[in-house]
Order: structure tokens, then sequence, then C-alpha cells
């Protein structure tokens, strides 16, 4: 059993609740145990825009607070989980930072020294965990469930910090998604963006972004779209009616988190992987019974 | 006897003096041991400073020089002269560097001006033990070795015969020619490549002064400066060169005829196991494929291997090993060429996902009247003639992530396309290319640029994001620089 503290970030304890619900089930199934740690604080990123060294000290705080544990943090949402990963870049890289940093951490008695790893939901289960390990566990494959990926930006960019997945090519989905018994298949519009990040700005041109993406996907066939972003999940999921007002097609596409599916297979009641909280038509699909 | 050691320094303007004390170090090396003269001057490798060495050395009676200036590299030589020329063995000669090894390494002028102590005490304390020494001559060998049959090899080793010397030629693949051979056009002046490569390789084959070891490659290279020995591996052909007519009868009768992908025609055309990359090949003897060929993999070919049936040379033998052998050389001329990069690991590209997304020398084939469509362009994926064809340039290079570099041949040999295609295919065809910057820098390449941009071609400064496939056909987006569109 190995264990990580769980750092939840501010969108999947607050709304997107069916991410967490669906990573608690799952990942102690995987040997997986999660700590929850109190005194967490915003990951950073929302602010790097307007202050980097704010964004760099609420990061290296977060880091510093796990390290007080002496475990590694489990990042599910993919831009906290960059938040963190590329400050630790540059606090373990860049002359003189640390010091500077740990001089404001020192208030709290905290001090980051960069020994924990910080890892998402993909490389969790397809790295650390593996996908054997996941096709042990399958009670009811997905049979021929013809699934689209969606990586989302946060997971698989910047390439030179080191991301969970290929920029160009990600294909760790496709293989958790393949042990489960679905049938991922490449597409297009695979990397194209969700829109989310425009919401604040441009909403109509972010739900133009998400509307043409799933009116793709739902002409080329695909039965379900799986994402593992609670920004995206959002974009493709609680706004999929609104999206596709503005595109002007009725979208009928079932939207799941990644770990949302991987509970299905592992027989896990829909309750419990929240799935009643999906807004996209998740039930057409019948999986995991009543 | 202690020696007499005359220390001077150079400024080298101010590549030393900036960030080395001048004053202190020579003041420093008055206070060595042996030193009797410690002169700077602000360019020492000049005459002026060549004399002032010249004149300190009869005037206190030198037997022993150290220079502080730049690398032995740049003026050991030259220094040498001079010391003779002051009237002392030249290797009475030490050289300090404390340009390259210091004043250009270093910004602080005290550490540097330490560091340049240190490296001046040892100079001297060198200088002490040196001694006179003679210079003698070692004869060469006269002959030579080029490695890589393609044009540049070609031609350095038809020069090199002409002015009277035996010259090696190695070519690992089966026939001369190399990546020229390839080519259909040569830019800027749309010259036939065939026209201009093919009678060279037949005078290679035919000089009496040129030795060619085709199908070999060198496996080890000792010996020194003038004096070689080389070790080269023939390959086995398993064919009897002397026998071989060159008839092609085995590629013809070969069981994988038309099965395994020609080199030749990047893979767009087959061939057989048995075969000669191009009908123009020298040598022109066949060569079988030990990779593929079913009797050298399986040990087994039918009931008997066609082409031994069919060879009526009796050439084939299949129990031929690889050979080696030793040749001395007093020079070698590397002239390897290039290699394309294979776009798969540029995904975003396409290259991986759609047959119809080509490197600029498989269109050199498809557009070459001895490729494997005889000249007719189409498209690999279903063999129709296309509607619209993109050029993107620099793909892996100018990259930081592939080949910071520029290949400095892309943009010319798209451009030379772009004209061949509109020859072949007419204006009905939409041609757009994609560019970072036109590099036409060559004699006539900027005439030749003009001219293309005024024929009915679409100019995008950008690199597209990604080629994606959609249905029959593939969609580009890209966003140009010079209008800020998408």
């Amino acid at each position: 059993m190995k264990k990580y503290v769980l750092y939840p970030g501010c969108v999947m304890p607050t709304e997107q609740y069916a991410y967490e619900m669906s990573i608690r089930e799952v990942l102690p199934l995987l040997n997986i145990k999660l700590v929850d740690l109190e005194g967490f604080s915003c990951c950073g990123e929302p602010i790097k825009s307007v202050n980097q060294m704010l964004s760099l000290a609420l990061s290296a705080r977060n880091i510093a607070l796990a390290e007080k544990e002496g475990l590694d943090i489990f990042a599910p949402c993919p831009m906290c989980h960059l938040a963190l990963s590329e400050s630790k870049r540059i606090l373990d890289s860049e002359l003189g930072m640390n010091e500077k940093i740990n001089k404001f951490l020192a208030d709290e008695g905290l001090s980051y020294t960069g020994k924990v790893d910080i890892v998402n939901t993909l490389d969790l289960l397809h790295d650390i965990v593996g996908v054997d390990k996941i096709k042990e566990l399958v009670k009811k494959p997905l049979k021929e469930l013809k699934v689209a990926t969606h990586y989302g930006c946060h997971l698989i960019r910047p390439s030179e910090i080191g991301r969970p997945d290929d920029s160009e090519n990600p294909q760790k989905m496709e293989k958790i998604l393949e042990a489960i018994g679905a049938k991922p298949l490449d597409y297009p519009e695979k990397l194209d963006c969700c829109g989310g990040l425009l919401t604040a700005n441009l909403p109509d041109s972010a739900l133009t972004k998400t509307g043409q993406k799933l009116q793709k996907v739902q002409e080329q066939g695909f039965d379900a779209f799986i994402d593992i972003c609670p920004w995206c999940h959002r974009q493709y999921d609680s706004k999929q009616t609104k999206a596709g007002e503005i595109v002007a097609a009725k979208l009928e596409v079932p939207v799941f988190y990644l770990t949302q599916l991987l509970g299905i297979s592992f027989g896990i009641s829909k309750d419990k992987l929240g799935l009643d909280l999906n807004l996209s038509p998740v039930d057409k699909l019948n999986l995991g019974g009543k | 006897m202690s020696k007499k050691i005359g220390f001077f320094i150079c400024h080298c303007g101010i590549n030393i003096a900036s960030t080395v004390d001048i004053k202190e170090l020579m003041d420093y090396a008055k206070t060595l041991d042996g030193v009797v003269v410690s002169q700077d001057y602000k360019y020492m490798c000049s005459d002026v400073g060549a004399n002032l060495i010249k004149d300190s050395i009869k005037k206190h009676k030198l037997d022993g020089v150290v220079i502080a200036c730049c690398s032995p590299r740049m003026h050991e030589h030259t220094f040498r002269g001079v010391v003779e020329a002051g009237g002392i063995n030249a290797f009475n000669l030490e050289i300090a560097n404390i340009r390259e090894q210091c004043s250009w390494a270093h910004k602080d002028k005290y550490l540097a001006t330490e560091k340049a102590k240190a490296l001046v005490r040892g100079a001297i304390a060198k200088a002490k033990l040196l001694e006179s020494l003679e210079t003698s001559k070692i004869d060469v060998t006269p002959e030579a070795l080029v490695i890589g049959g393609g044009i540049a090899g070609i031609q350095v080793a038809l020069d090199l015969a002409e002015e009277g010397h035996k010259v090696y030629l190695v070519e690992k693949s089966p026939s001369i020619g190399g990546r020229m051979a390839q080519l259909d056009k040569t830019f800027p002046t749309l010259d036939c490549s065939s026209c201009i490569l093919t009678p060279k390789m037949m005078e290679v084959a035919n000089h009496s002064n040129i030795e060619l070891l085709s199908y070999s490659e060198v496996i080890g290279i000792d010996g020194s400066i003038g004096n070689y020995i080389v070790k080269v591996k023939k390959k086995a052909r398993f064919v009897n060169m002397d026998k071989c007519t060159g008839c092609g009868d085995c590629m013809v009768a070969c069981r994988l005829k038309d099965r395994i992908p020609s080199e030749f025609n990047e893979g767009m055309g087959m061939r057989s196991a048995i075969y000669m990359p191009f009908p123009q090949a020298v040598p022109l003897k066949c060569t079988i494929d030990a990779q593929n060929c079913l009797m050298l993999t399986r040990g087994k070919c039918g009931t008997e291997p066609l082409c031994v049936e069919a060879c009526e040379a009796d050439a084939i033998d299949f129990k031929q090993k690889d050979e080696e052998v030793e040749i001395n050389v007093g020079a070698i001329v590397l002239a390897t060429g290039y290699d394309l990069l294979d776009p798969t690991s540029l995904y975003e590209y396409g290259y991986a996902r759609s047959d119809d997304v080509i490197t600029s020398l498989e269109m050199e084939r498809l557009i070459s009247s001895s490729g494997p469509t005889g000249g007719e362009i189409i498209r690999p994926s279903n063999g129709e003639k296309p509607k619209s064809i993109t050029y993107i340039l620099c793909i892996g290079s100018r990259d930081e992530t592939e080949c910071p570099w520029c290949c400095r041949i892309g943009c010319m040999s798209a451009l030379k396309h772009v004209y061949l295609l509109k020859e072949k295919l007419g204006d009905d065809v939409e041609i757009n290319v994609c560019y970072t910057d036109i590099r036409s820098f060559g004699k006539g390449y900027e005439e030749f640029y003009r001219k293309i941009r005024g024929m009915r071609t679409n100019f995008f400064r950008g690199r597209p994001s990604e080629v994606r496939n959609a249905g029959d056909h593939l969609t580009i987006d890209i966003f140009d620089t010079t209008t800020n569109t998408l």
C-alpha cells in the first residue's frame, strides 16, 4: 500500500464532486491510500500571470505541508498538478529561489527541500499502479465501448517541464481504457482545447470550442467521451446543453471521468461514483446496472 | 647551467588586457627564477612584436622564450619562426595560453590575473627544461581514401585520381550515386540530375587510378597523419562480381519480387530480395539482401531458389562470406552525406497517421521519371491525382526539440518541386507553401524564388499546428504571421 497526500484544489471539492468521489472509491482498490491534510491553500496557478512570486510561494507552501508528513502529493486536477510541478522545477533549479521562498515559509514553521514527488491521476494509474494491476480488478469489462479521450492542456503541456504524457501523441488514457475493455479510437480533434480557460473573458467563444469538439465526437459515432480534468469536465459535461445551443447542434454525448469508468468496470455502484451528478446523458449507456 | 628565459606578454588588443592585469603579470614574471627580461606589447604577433622578441633574444643572450598570449594552436608556429630567426632553436619556446584558457573564460580581473600567474609560472618552469630539437621529414603514403560514394565522394575521387593519386572509394550501399541519383532535377538551373551524375559514376568505374569498394564499410582506422592503415569490410553480395552481367533476370524471377520496400524509391516502390538499387547502378551487379532473402534467412526458398535457375551466368553464390581488406592511405576524405529526419517523431504533422503525408525525397521519387509511378503525381493512399498539395518547410529543423539549425536545402528543394509540379499538373492543382523564411541565398536562387512567386502558388509564413485526417482528405490549420490570420 502506497500513501499519498490528496491535494484537492478548488474546483473538485466545490463543484466537481463526482471526480473526487470516484477517486476515493477507485484508488484504495488499487492499493493507494489517500491521506487528507488540513491547511492547504490555492495552488497558485490562477494568479501566476499577476504575481509569479506569490504563485510560487503558494505552491511551495502546499508542497512543504506534504513534506512535513513525509508523503508524496497526489493532485487530481491537472492545473494544480502543473502549478505544483512547475514551481518545484523552478525551486529546484533556479539559484537562490529556494532560500527566498523558504524565508517566506519560515513564518509558519515550514520549509521546502524538494523531496516529494507530485503525481496526477494519469501517471498514478498508468506508471505507478500499472495497467496490469488495473486489468486484474476488472469485473465488468466495458465490452467494445467506443470511447474518445480528452487529455486537456495542463496535463500534457508544456513538455519542457516534463508532463505525465506526450504533448502531441498522448496514449496513457488509451492504455488504461483498453485494460478495462473499452475501445479507445484516435480522432483528429483529440487535442482540441475545451475552451474552459476562455470562460471569464469570452464565454461564447469558450462554449463554441466545447460544442465544436463534442459535435465532431458525436458525428464520428463515439459511445462516450472520457476526460480527466475538472475544468474540461465542467465544459463537456456540465455545460454540454449550453454548448449545443451555441453551435446549434443537439449534443447527446455521455461524458465520464476516467476514474468513473474505472469504477464501473470494477463493479462499484453508480451512486458511489457520483454518476448521478453527471449532467450529460450518461444513463443512456446503461453502464453499471441499476 | 641555468637557462636565461625571456618573458613576453601580449595584450591582444583588449582581449587579454581587459581581464588580466598586464603590469602585475610582468612584474610577477620578473620575480621568477631564470627570467632575465619581461616585456609587453599590444600585438605580439605583429612585425613590431616579433622584432621586439628577436632583439631581446640577442641583447639578453636568451636561451629560452615564454610568450603569454593566445592558444598555441593559433600562433605557436608563428612564434617558433620568430625564435628561430632570433638565433635560438625553435623548440625552446613555450606558450602560456592566457587568452582562450584565461581572459576569455573569466570576468573577475583579480582572479583572472591570479590564474594567469599560475599559467605563466608553469610555462616558465617548463621552458627551463626544454631541449633543442631537430625537425625531420617522413614520407606520406600517396594513396587516398574517400568514404562515401555520393556526388561529393565521386567528385573528390575523380579530382584526386586525375592528379595521379591512387584512390580507394568506399561506399556502403550496393551502388555509388548516393542522394543525387534519387533526384529528378537540380536547383536552380533545373538540370537533369542523372545527366550530371551518371557520366561521373561511369568515369569512377573505369578510372585506372580508382579502386571502387562498393557494398563495403570502414570498420577501423589505425596509424597516424599521412600513414593510415584502414580496415574495410566488403559485405557479401552473394553474387559473384566477375560472373554477374547485370542482366536483371534474377530480379524478375525472385519469389519476393515487388515485396520489399525499395530504399532507392524511399519505400514508394518495391523491389526483390536480389536487386540492383536502380538500373544505372555502378557497379552494374546484383546484390542479395541478406535480411530478406528466403534462402539466407530460412535456408530454403521453395524447392530451389528461382534466382539460381534464372541466372545463366551462374553467378549466385549463397556461401559467400564478408571479407576484410586492409589498405594503406595517406589521406582520408569523409563524404558521408546526409540523412532525412524521420518525421514520425513529430506526431502533429501526421506522417505517422496518413499515407498522404510524405517527405520531400519521397515526393522527388514521385516526380522522377525513373520513380515508382514513372513521374506521375498520385496520392499514395488511393492512387488518385491530388487536388491540392501543401509543402511544410523546416520540419524538425530550426526547431529546438529536434535540430536547431537550418538545413540550407529545404526551401530551394521545395521551390524546385513547386516548379516541377506546376509543369506536370498545371494550375488546376492548388499548391501551398508554409515557410519560416525563404532562404534563397545562393547564386541564382533569389531569381528562382521570384519566378515561383509569380506562378500562382500560395505562400504562408508560419508552421501549421497540426495536420489532420478529415475523411478522405487532410486539413491543415496555419497561422500566417505576415497577415496575422488563421
